[in-house]
């Protein structure tokens, strides 16, 4: 894995990836507490305002370091591939949202917090990673 | 699209990591446009062209010129 880190990948996304290692860090760091806070404490006003902008700030930093990303790309291939990955994934999740939605308005599936969509965004987008047919490893010759 | 970037890099005995380094993209790149799984950009094109210093039509083939050859 990290010889794959030296070699397979770009600078733009060696720089990518530690850039959300570092949002994700900080997202396990933030969640917890505000969790814990919000279900112990009788917080009102703007506080709970306040602890949903600072748990989603992290989430937002990672979008951020994708639009980053893909401006920072020099590789033609690599930002193609990207960007194919990014339209197929948001058709997909869109498509997801849209009929859970109406099932769960019709009562036939339960509630689902949104702040699921993105993670189905990015899992769809590794599935194609692994699975997409688009990789080379092993084959340099 | 069909192309001739293997024979050409064969022939310099270059791999794909070398001619990856030429031409300033990634490994994956060139293999995809060996594999033809990507067509290469007009400027990309054209800077394989000149690395190989052949015109462009002699490393990549038209797939207009392909399928009327087929007709």
């Amino acid at each position: 894995m990290f010889a794959a880190w030296r070699s397979d990948f770009t600078p733009a996304q060696r720089a990518h990836t530690k850039r959300v290692l570092w949002l994700l860090l900080a997202y396990a760091i933030v969640l917890p507490p505000l969790v814990w806070v919000r279900a112990n404490t009788a917080v009102a006003g703007y506080i709970p305002l306040l602890m949903a902008v600072v748990a989603a700030l992290p989430v937002l930093g990672i979008f951020a370091s994708w639009g980053r990303y893909l401006s920072d790309e020099t590789d033609e291939y690599h930002q193609a591939m990207t960007l194919r990955r990014i339209a197929i994934a948001t058709n997909a999740t869109m498509g997801a949202a849209v009929v859970w939605g109406f099932l769960q308005a019709f009562g036939v599936m339960p509630l689902v917090e949104a702040y699921w969509i993105p993670l189905v965004w990015v899992v769809i987008q590794g599935f194609q990673a692994c699975f997409g047919g688009s990789s080379t490893r092993g084959q340099n010759d | 699209m069909e192309n001739r970037l293997r024979v050409l890099r064969a022939t310099r005995n270059w791999s794909q990591q070398d001619l990856a380094g030429r031409l300033e993209v990634s490994r994956q790149s060139v293999n995809a446009i060996e594999t033809g799984k990507y067509d290469p950009s007009l400027p990309l094109a054209f800077r394989i062209a000149e690395l190989f210093e052949l015109p462009i039509e002699e490393i990549f083939v038209s797939p207009s010129r392909r399928s009327s050859k087929a007709i």
